[in-house]
């Protein structure tokens, strides 16, 4: 049995549903988001979204603490390469999360549980599909125990 | 080496005669035949205490550290690793370059001091395996060199084929080999003390009233303290293997280290820390060119 | 003396292991601690365990109550210790003196810590004597008799093939009892311990500590010293522990855990102000409590001689060279 296996039987049967959160940047992902919902564009409500100056805000270690505390995926999200609002702070993210997404693979988490993405303003179908997609890619993996705390 | 320790004991005591160093920083040899410690000298006739031999294997760039106020200047006998961890230092801006006179040695290699202690006196000690690794055994900056250079042909990259190894099992392998490790982390914090990477004046993990990580031992808290580290040294590790070799309950720390410079070097460009001192860090800078994969 | 050959150990240990949850020291993940006892764990007898079995008695983390907020009230619920009787096998004599030193402080003095008592309580010890001391040993200079433990239940005897067996208290005497039909009795006399590689003189040292607080000698020692806590993690008698608690919404579990006194934030002040702000208070604190404060208070030093810090230490800050190097001192 799998390490979340163990887990997934009993949470499976209490109605189990992802729980995603998003740092999204505050100029370019979580303005994409607000249009996404004034568009009227249905997305999955398993997300939180945690608002953030920049995506280069965002330490390695907020990605760790949100698994440690129970969620099952985390994405980062901000402006596009060249679209930065400080102009280079994604350009930093990218580098960080390049390699952390390599890392987090590398201990034994699913990749699909940790992911990054840029997403302007104006693409709010981009916001409903990504979120969808993850939203599903983690429903087929079940609830996350890796790096858990036991108390969560 | 008994001949270099010789010249090791006069070229610091005139270094201290003249005036030239407040306080030199060398090996002594410790209580056992297989272990050495740290020395520091400040008067001329203390010199005696200095030794080089095969046990000479601990990094002592690190204790600079101590020495960032002192008025005037600090002699260091640095080997191959030694020399990256000044350059590590340098660097990061925690030392002044001008502050130091490194005395350069050529390293032939450490022995495993663990070893040593459980094979006995008589065995054939192997190298520890920081030393196995190492690609810089020769300082790569001194102000003063010591005995000749070995010139040793040395792999132009690092050998990370444990890492590879690792990268090919299943998540819920890898996840196991590292929590039954880290299962075992006594959080003692000796890695990140020994590491001239981890210069921070205050430290997360010394801080428990912030949150990020309590002082609770356990699987889930020492992996936020081994990632969160190894992605803090990201592109700052100067492979000395310090860490690991002091761990005492064995975990395989440079596992980690050693994915994320194989990485760096894949994603960003062949990079070896602490060569020079002026070159942007891996993670502290960009290029417009970098792997795009967040689309 | 009833013996039992090495090989046939695994009998006995079965055999107990009916009746008690049963500890063994084994090799595990590259280390070495006392486990619990399976039929395929791989024990070892020729050499202490590298990890101290003080988290028997005084775990890493420790649980100690959870509280709740109900409306305008508050709910405490204790938390119990999984019930049955330890049976902890193979404990050198340098480990029971540590526990020796752990009831002074925990039981002692008027004040009794239940967490601690409750475990003490529900262990029995079969000590082990050493045939041959590691290189870093040196518990004889501390007073510790390599062959027979203090406050063990039984005291077992390293025979070579062999392990003799005799009962110390009426704990003790219920072990043997169960297992007497799986041992021979025969002459064997208690072996002499073996030669010590760290000659160490300890004589008087407590004394001459007191002088010695603002003595140069601890700006020496501490030079080297990196501040880490492997030492006082591997120490079987390092006892500082501190209190915090987990908090999720209105549940609170409150914890102990392992604390070090290498650490800047141990003696961290509310405010900012820490008394020990540099290595070479903290290192002198080190030394000082286990040389001095501990006898002065509970007349034994609070070092059993086990050398676990020698090996762990990544410096090599060596206990029997400060020892060697306060005796010097003027």
């Amino acid at each position: 049995m799998s390490v979340n296996e163990v887990q997934q039987n009993k949470e499976v049967e209490q109605n189990w549903e992802p729980k995603i959160l998003v740092f999204a940047c505050t100029w370019c992902t979580y303005a994409g988001a607000d249009l996404t919902g004034l568009s009227r564009l249905q997305y999955p409500p398993n997300i939180r979204i945690l608002k953030v100056p920049c995506s280069g805000r965002v330490n390695p270690q907020f990605v760790i603490k949100a698994f440690q505390k129970g969620v099952d995926g985390v994405l980062v999200a901000g402006c596009h390469p060249g679209d930065c609002h400080y102009t280079s702070g994604n350009y930093f993210t990218r580098r960080r999360f390049l390699l952390m997404r390599r890392l987090m693979e590398y201990i034994g988490m699913e990749p699909q549980r940790f992911q990054n993405r840029w997403i302007s303003a104006a693409e709010a179908p981009k916001f409903q599909q990504v979120i969808t997609e993850m939203t599903e890619e983690i429903r087929t993996l079940g609830p996350n125990r890796k790096l858990r705390d036991d108390q969560w | 080496m008994v001949d270099l320790t010789l010249e090791i004991r006069k070229t610091a005591k005139e270094l201290l005669e003249k005036g030239e160093a407040k306080v030199v920083l060398g090996w002594e040899k410790g209580n056992f035949p297989y272990s050495t410690t740290p020395v520091f000298i400040d008067k001329p006739e203390d010199t005696e205490r200095l030794i080089w031999d095969e046990y000479c294997i601990n990094n002592l760039a690190l204790y600079m550290l101590d020495y960032k106020h002192l008025d005037g200047k600090v002699g260091i006998f640095v080997k191959g690793c030694d020399s990256r961890g000044i350059n590590r230092l340098v660097q990061d801006k925690q030392l002044d370059r001008e502050k130091v006179i490194l005395i350069g040695l050529s390293c032939p290699g450490m022995k495993d001091e663990k070893k040593a202690k459980e094979l006995g006196p008589n065995a054939d000690i192997p190298m520890a395996q920081k030393c196995q690794d190492c690609r810089y055994p020769d300082p790569v900056v001194y102000d003063v060199f010591l005995g000749e250079k070995q010139n040793k042909k040395v792999p132009e990259k690092i050998d990370t084929s444990d890492v590879e190894e690792m990268e090919t099992k299943s998540p819920d392998e890898k996840y196991r080999f590292f929590t039954t490790n880290y299962e075992k982390c006594l959080r003692c914090y000796a890695c990140r003390n020994v590491c001239p990477a981890c210069n921070c004046k205050e430290c997360i993990f010394d801080q428990t009233a912030t949150g990020w990580l309590a002082k609770a031992n356990n699987v889930s808290n020492n992996m936020f303290f081994a990632l969160t580290r190894a992605m803090h040294v990201g592109g700052r590790c100067i492979e000395c293997g310090e860490c690991e070799r002091v761990c005492s309950v064995n975990i395989p720390i440079m596992l980690l280290n050693k994915k994320i410079i194989k990485d760096i070097n894949f994603l960003f460009g062949d990079y070896d820390a602490g060569l020079e001192t002026e070159e942007r860090l891996p993670l502290g800078g960009y290029d417009y060119t970098d792997p795009e994969e967040f689309m | 003396m009833l013996v039992v050959l090495k090989a046939k150990l695994k009998d006995i240990l079965n055999t107990l292991a009916e009746e008690y949850k049963v500890l063994v020291p084994a090799k595990i993940e590259d280390t070495s601690k006392f486990i619990s006892y399976k039929d395929n764990v791989d024990i070892i007898l020729d050499e202490n365990v590298k990890l101290s079995p003080k988290d028997v008695f005084f775990p890493q983390t420790e649980k100690m109550y959870k509280m709740k907020t109900v409306k305008t009230s508050m709910e405490l619920e204790n938390i119990t210790d999984e019930a049955g009787k330890k049976l902890l096998f193979g404990v050198r004599s340098c480990d029971m003196k540590s526990l020796d030193c752990f009831d002074q402080v925990f039981l002692t003095k008027g004040y009794i810590d239940e967490f601690y008592k409750n475990k003490r309580d529900s262990v029995v010890t079969i000590a082990l004597s050493c045939s041959q001391p590691m290189q870093t040993c040196f518990c004889s200079a501390m007073g510790v008799d390599s062959q027979k433990a203090v406050g063990a239940d039984v005291q077992a005897y390293d025979l070579g093939d062999k392990i003799g067996l005799e009962a110390i208290s009426d704990e003790g005497s219920k072990v043997i009892e169960l297992i007497k039909g799986q041992l021979t009795e025969e002459g064997a006399e208690v072996p002499q311990p073996g030669e010590f590689y760290l000659k160490v003189d300890a004589d008087g040292v407590s004394e001459k500590l007191n002088g010695m607080f603002e003595s140069p000698i601890w700006d020496d020692v501490s030079k080297k010293c990196l501040n880490c806590g492997a030492c006082t993690y591997v120490c079987p008698t390092c006892h500082c522990f501190d209190i915090s608690q987990e908090v999720r919404g209105e549940n609170v579990t409150k914890y102990r855990c392992w604390d070090s006194c290498m650490f800047g934030e141990y003696t961290q002040m509310a405010g900012g102000h820490n008394p020990r702000p540099t290595k070479k208070e903290r290192v002198r604190n080190r030394f000082m409590h286990k040389l001095n404060y501990f006898p002065d208070r509970y007349n034994m030093l609070l070092c059993t001689g086990c050398g676990r810090c020698i090996n762990v230490c990544p410096v090599n800050l060596d206990i029997t060279s400060v020892i060697k190097q306060i005796k010097e001192a003027e």
